[in-house]
């Protein structure tokens, strides 16, 4: 997904405003909490709990725009696989009315649950042959923890938000936003299961904005 | 021998009552000692069995609860680790907390009144179990039939001012409309939250009690529980129940609160009661589990035991009598033996003692008599004597009648002569006749009466023979030592036979000087032979010899009382021979034939 031209076009996105007409761009560095953990190559990503905070480790952040938008007709299918014993990705943005599919890539049994408000299913056991492949519509936004009722460490994040306009930071922490609608709206970046930033912005077309969080 | 008398003298009596109660003293006193440190030593190890069963019973039960507890502490702990639990705490989805821990207890519960399967120990069976949020909160669970069932109130009971961080006991007072109202045990164990590390929650769960040997054992032990102010035994009225619940309280107030132990009725019976609380630092209501040990029965207890003591001592003791009372007998039998023969010593000393004392007065007296009969008849003598010579002297006498005068004048001197033995004899008797010692030549005696004989008028109608040295000098007095030759000689004369002869020899012998005096006179008949020297003795064949049968006696009394000896030497048909010894004297004169001298 991301090409080394991304930050060429980015430069471009702000040396050329208005030349991409309808296309707002807020880009920017989300300062990440402390990684517990060395960086290493190839590294999984995995949910952590401390003191009953969820979150992402090593620390990953979701930028998102806040605002009624409308729900486009037919939402995209997504994936979080179960592989090694871990959910793929940990953790996943999604626009409400996203198909989720579950698929098993282990070779024993998962059972895949969540007991949040925002989304209550129980998938039963089933193996990676399981076919079709187990799936969930999410519906209502929230943040949805999933868990394995046989597998007890595993967790998963689905991060069900209202908008379309969202995206995962770079481990470093950077962002960028493009294709957005101008207006006046609220910029938000999801930290932690507790940690949500916010701050307004005015969005123009082919203008490309600097937030950094915080 | 004086035969033993029938009865022991009365002193031995009381000794052999001395001695039996004396024994009996000591065995009484050893029985008692033994029998008393007997008791106390079985009545300690009663009182140790109690204490070891009583400890042994409330030992199982106490491990039979940190079984349960342990048990309960590792299902929270599993628990907590489930993921549906786990994500219905975490995940804020309460409402599915219940249905998700309800197959997880579902082996701990009573379905329905029904105990779970045999394979659970029924200390796991429970009777409901609640979830407490972290604020200590009681969760109610949406369907009461598998969690069990509690009334509001029931639940407000169950509620703490924040859930525990550690395995909590309480006890939960059930609702009930009758007047037998239940305690549960309640068990809450807090829910450790495996991603915070914090309590999360806490689970409750509603036990029946544990009960002491089945609410009694067999040593009479009633458990019960003290909660909210009241012991709770159901075979106690209401008012007996506040009241003890009441005691109980000042008891454990007074003591510290932890574990005390007093004394009172229950139910009329003297008890002691241990109490012991149950839950010590719990956030619920303080339990006290009150252990009832009926006195009534331990005492009984004490009493058959002491009885059972006392009649086994008095046992002992009427057989310790027994071998007293035989034991005594058989030890102052001796002793009994002893003193028979000793008062018999005594009795048979005295009889001597009293014998002796006659024998001597009688002696005494006989003495005086013989002296005083002796004084007196000497002067009527000497006054006849005097009378007959002056008669004699008268010119007008025919010569028949003064031969019979000069007859009579010659009596009076043999009277006179047995005047003086009888004298000599008595003084001797009374031993107051004393040997004035002093050395006497024998032989001018003898050549004196040697002499005498040859110048009789009649002149000796026998030969005598001498054979002696020139001295004997034996230690003796002179008067009593011529009186003993006098009396030898005059006898060896008298009962000669006519034409016999007489042989006279001295000698020394061995530092004694012998005098031998033999004659031809006729034998004396061997049966006379040792009665010749008793007084007033004479031979069969000395009637018409002169004699008044004194002679020998007071030879031999005077020699013994010289220290010599007189015997009869020899007697046959011709010769009759008697030996005199005297000690010689001591510092005896040189005699003439003795050229050397010691």
């Amino acid at each position: 997904m991301k090409s080394p031209l991304a930050p060429a076009i980015l430069l471009a996105a702000a040396l050329l405003p208005g030349l991409v007409h309808g296309a707002a761009s807020v880009e920017g560095t989300v300062t990440l909490p402390p990684s517990h953990t060395a960086p290493v190559m190839n590294q999984r990503y995995e949910i952590v709990s401390e003191g009953g905070t969820l979150s992402t480790s090593p620390p990953l952040a979701v930028v998102y725009l806040e605002g009624a938008f409308p729900r486009p007709a037919d939402p995209p299918t997504r994936q979080v696989a179960q592989k090694d014993f871990a959910f793929v990705p940990a953790l996943l943005p999604v626009q409400t009315g996203t198909r989720v599919e579950f698929p098993n890539l282990d070779d024993t049994y998962h059972n895949i649950f969540s007991y949040s408000p925002a989304k209550r299913f129980d998938l039963g056991r089933y193996r990676s042959d399981e076919r079709p492949v187990p799936a969930q519509v999410f519906d209502a936004a929230g943040l949805v923890v999933l868990r394995c009722d046989i597998h007890e460490h595993m967790r998963g994040l689905i991060l069900v938000l209202d908008t379309p306009y969202f995206v995962v930071t770079e481990p470093s922490g950077r962002y960028r936003l493009g294709g957005l609608p101008a207006g006046h709206y609220l910029l938000k970046v999801w930290l932690t299961s507790r940690t949500t930033l916010e701050r307004p912005v005015d969005l123009q077309d082919g203008v490309t904005l600097h937030a950094d969080f915080p | 021998m004086t035969p033993p008398p029938e009865r022991p003298p009365t002193g031995f009596a009381r000794f052999r009552v001395k001695l039996l109660v004396a024994m009996m003293l000591v065995v009484s006193l050893v029985t008692a000692l033994l029998l008393v440190y007997a008791q106390r030593d079985v009545a300690a190890n009663v009182q140790r069995e109690f204490e070891r069963e009583f400890q042994g019973e409330l030992a199982s039960l106490h491990a039979a609860e940190e079984i349960r507890y342990a048990m309960l502490a590792e299902r929270c702990r599993a628990l907590a680790r489930r993921p549906r639990i786990h994500a219905a705490l975490e995940d804020n989805a309460l409402d599915l907390l219940y249905p998700s821990a309800r197959d997880e207890l579902a082996d701990l519960m009573d379905q329905d009144g029904r105990p779970p399967p045999d394979a659970i120990p029924y200390v796991f069976h429970a009777r409901f179990y609640r979830f407490l949020d972290a604020t200590g909160r009681v969760l109610s669970p949406p369907d009461a039939q598998s969690a069990g069932r509690l009334t509001p109130g029931e639940e407000a009971q169950l509620t703490l001012p924040h859930s525990p961080d550690r395995l909590q006991i309480g006890y939960l007072l059930r609702e009930s409309p009758g007047p037998d109202r239940t305690i549960d045990e309640v068990v809450a164990m807090p829910i450790v939250s495996t991603e915070t590390g914090g309590v999360i929650a806490a689970l409750v769960l509603g036990f029946k009690p544990f009960e002491l040997g089945g609410r009694q054992s067999a040593a009479g032990l009633q458990s019960s529980l003290w909660l909210h102010g009241r012991l709770w035994l159901p075979s106690l009225p209401a008012e007996a129940q506040l009241a003890l619940g009441r005691q109980v309280a000042a008891a454990t107030a007074a003591a510290g609160g932890l574990e005390t132990s007093f004394a009172a009725p229950v139910a009329g019976a003297p008890s002691l009661l241990f109490c012991r609380l149950l839950n010590p630092g719990s956030p619920f209501p303080p339990a006290y589990e009150v252990c009832i040990y009926p006195l009534a029965a331990s005492l009984l207890r004490q009493r058959t035991l002491t009885w059972r003591f006392v009649s086994v001592g008095a046992l002992v003791l009427i057989g310790a009598f027994a071998a007293s009372q035989f034991f005594s007998r058989r030890l102052s039998r001796p002793v009994e033996k002893l003193a028979v023969d000793s008062e018999e010593n005594r009795t048979q000393r005295q009889r001597a003692e009293a014998a002796l004392e006659l024998t001597s007065q009688e002696l005494q007296r006989s003495a005086r008599f013989s002296a005083d009969a002796s004084h007196q008849l000497k002067t009527p003598v000497t006054v006849l004597r005097a009378g007959l010579e002056e008669l004699l002297a008268g010119e007008n006498l025919s010569p028949e009648t003064r031969e019979e005068v000069a007859a009579l004048v010659h009596q009076t001197f043999r009277l006179t002569s047995v005047i003086e033995d009888l004298l000599l004899l008595s003084r001797m008797d009374a031993g107051r006749l004393q040997i004035d010692f002093a050395p006497v030549n024998l032989i001018p005696l003898l050549e004196g009466w040697v002499d005498d004989l040859g110048a009789l008028p009649d002149g000796p109608e026998f030969a005598i023979e001498t054979d002696y040295p020139a001295e004997l000098v034996i230690a003796g007095e002179k008067r009593y030592a011529t009186l003993i030759l006098q009396n030898l000689l005059e006898n060896a004369r008298k009962y000669n036979r006519p034409g016999g002869r007489i042989r006279i020899t001295a000698r020394v012998d061995d530092g004694w000087g012998v005098l031998v005096i033999g004659n031809t006179g006729r034998p004396i008949a061997p049966g006379a032979q040792e009665h010749i020297f008793e007084r007033f003795h004479r031979g069969s064949a000395g009637e018409n010899i002169p004699g008044h049968g004194l002679g020998l006696n007071l030879a031999r009394e005077l020699a013994r009382l010289h220290g010599g000896d007189l015997r009869l030497a020899r007697s046959d048909d011709t010769w009759t021979e008697f030996e005199v010894r005297f000690r010689l004297a001591q510092p005896a004169p040189a005699p003439v034939s003795a050229p050397n001298p010691a």
